[in-house]
């Protein structure tokens, strides 16, 4: 395990010779600064009209934390669904093209320094997008009072969420050689992750509730949503922690199976 | 130094290595030989523990590929048939990188990768991006890769494939350089489908067809009645004169 971090610097100092990284930073930049304006010109634009027609119990559920903060949270987490699958894709499925992979499995390391390498670098990517989301609530700061509570645990959910989006990214990566079907088979299971709330709801809520259940607690919105609202509670960050630790098994599994093809 | 012990390697029906041993001493060098598809990069892939074998196992430096795989891999330099390059690395922190990996301690890595570029020739390039050297020069960085940590075993899959009569020439001194007697790196295995390869660095010939062992002799015992390696590859592989190397002249005729 003392290789996480040559595998991990490698990783990184890759990630940021490539445009890639830079494609992904900068449009993700641009994509966090136009949810954050129009968040913030909705946001003054309901106030004045609640204030216009007087609706004093509206406004008093209107603020900073849940109307402007959390929205914008939200939409950023909907990004890192696009954008992460574009990070980990070439994880190890470039590894694999370029013949790599030899070098790796045939050096004194264990699979767990490569798969938590790579893991910890994706995780480190993700940190420093969080950083980037996190400065604009932070502008809110010197105009407004917002939670700062409520305002860190929505963050430690866009990040919870963009590990496990990494996690899960990997192993896709490590199921093929080729990055553009690693980058659609992540965002395929990204998504339904996303949607399977709907599927609960509108599904199979009415047959079979208990399924719905578990559907929903499958789900990584339902847990953001928690975060969001201020509540941090052991129960969703374990399920964070369980999705990042069932998938690096799964890359595991799957990085390990090379050697018995 | 390497002990194969009955490796064999079964994909399906296909057995691509059979039951192949073979025992090679500290300061050997040994060409393997063998056509296309022969199953020398299995062998090798086998005990440098890419692949786990089907039956059998090998021991190199006294550690067996299965109970001490970390040890046994830690011994090995390995130049895979294509070398494992990072296109985007500069070619310094490719070495440096490598000699991390291979358990090279951090005070010694800046000298290790020095000396392993010096042995290469590849100082003059060393800040250049691997993605934009010639095939010679990668070939050269696949080598410094294989020797950074300087382990006692080296395995090279086919070293000079596919590169230009120079730069034949010029790995091919290379390597002999590498393996002098008194050089670290003293027991090698070489694959190749080159005779005169062979006749230039390596003193033992391992010959496989079909996966079987089918010659394994001294260079010189083999060659003392007159016989040219040639004579000797096509007595041991003639059944499957198809798919023979791609330097016969047969093949270009017909081409
Ligand atoms: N993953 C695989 N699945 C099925 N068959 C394989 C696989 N890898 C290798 N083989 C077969 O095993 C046999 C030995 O292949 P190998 O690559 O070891 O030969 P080689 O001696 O290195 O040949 P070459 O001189 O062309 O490099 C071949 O018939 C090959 O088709
Ligand atoms: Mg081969």
């Amino acid at each position: 395990m003392k290789q996480i971090g040559s595998i991990a610097g490698r990783e990184l100092r890759s990630m940021f010779v490539s445009p890639i990284a830079y494609g992904v930073m900068s449009l993700f930049s641009i994509l966090a600064g136009v949810f954050f304006i129009l968040d913030v010109a909705w946001f003054n634009e309901m106030l004045m009209r609640m204030q216009q027609y007087q609706a004093f119990d509206e406004l008093a559920q209107w603020n900073l934390n849940d109307s402007l903060i959390g929205e914008f949270y939200g939409s950023m987490s909907v990004v890192l669904m696009f954008l992460i699958p574009g990070i980990t894709m070439g994880l190890y499925a470039s590894e694999k093209s370029n013949g790599t992979e030899e070098l790796l499995l045939t050096s004194p390391l264990t699979i767990w320094d490569i798969v938590l390498g790579k893991f910890l670098a994706g995780a480190v990517f993700v940190t420093l997008l969080t950083l980037l989301v996190g400065m604009f609530p932070g502008l809110l700061f010197a105009y407004g009072d917002p939670e700062v509570g409520k305002t860190m645990s929505g963050l430690l959910g866009i990040l919870l969420v963009g590990w496990t989006y990494v996690a899960i990214g990997g192993f896709a990566s490590s199921i093929t050689r080729n990055q553009i079907i690693a980058f659609l088979v992540s965002f395929v299971v990204l998504l339904t992750l996303l949607l399977l709330p709907a599927v609960a709801d509108f599904g199979v809520a009415g047959s079979a509730p208990a399924v719905a259940e578990v559907l929903r607690y499958l789900s990584a919105a339902i847990h953001f949503e928690q975060l969001l609202k201020g509540l941090v509670d052991t129960a969703d960050l374990a399920y964070f922690a369980v999705m990042i630790g069932v998938f690096l098994l799964l890359t595991k599994a799957s990085v390990e199976s090379v050697r018995w093809r | 130094m390497i002990d194969a012990r009955g490796l064999s390697k079964r994909y399906g029906d296909l057995a691509a290595v059979d039951d192949v041993s073979f025992s090679i001493g500290k300061g050997e060098i040994v060409g393997f030989l063998g056509p296309n598809g022969a199953g020398k990069t299995t062998t090798m892939r086998m005990i440098t523990g890419f692949l786990p074998p089907t039956d059998g196992t090998a021991v190199v430096a006294g550690h067996d590929i299965f109970d001490d795989p970390i040890a046994a891999r830690g011994a090995i330099g390995y130049l895979p048939e294509t070398p494992p390059l990072y296109p985007e690395m500069t070619v310094t922190s490719y070495l440096d990188f490598v000699a991390r990996i291979k358990g090279v301690a951090r005070k010694q890595r800046r000298d290790s990768v020095d000396r392993a570029m010096e042995r290469t020739d590849l100082t003059g390039v060393n800040r250049q991006v691997i993605g934009t050297l010639s095939k010679g020069f990668r070939q050269r960085v696949g080598l410094a890769q294989a020797i950074v940590h300087d382990p006692p075993v080296l395995i090279l899959d086919e070293p000079t494939a596919g590169l230009d009569p120079l730069q034949i020439r010029e790995i091919r001194a290379l390597i002999a350089e590498l393996t002098a007697p008194g050089a670290a790196q003293n027991t090698v295995i070489l694959s190749t489908h080159i005779m005169a390869e062979v006749d230039a660095i390596c003193r033992r010939v391992i010959l496989i067809n079909r996966g079987r062992k089918v010659v394994d002799a001294p260079l010189e015992e083999l060659t003392a009645d007159g016989t040219t390696l040639e004579e000797i590859f096509a007595r041991h592989t003639s059944r499957d004169a198809a798919d023979l190397e791609p330097d016969e002249p047969a093949e270009e005729a017909a081409s």
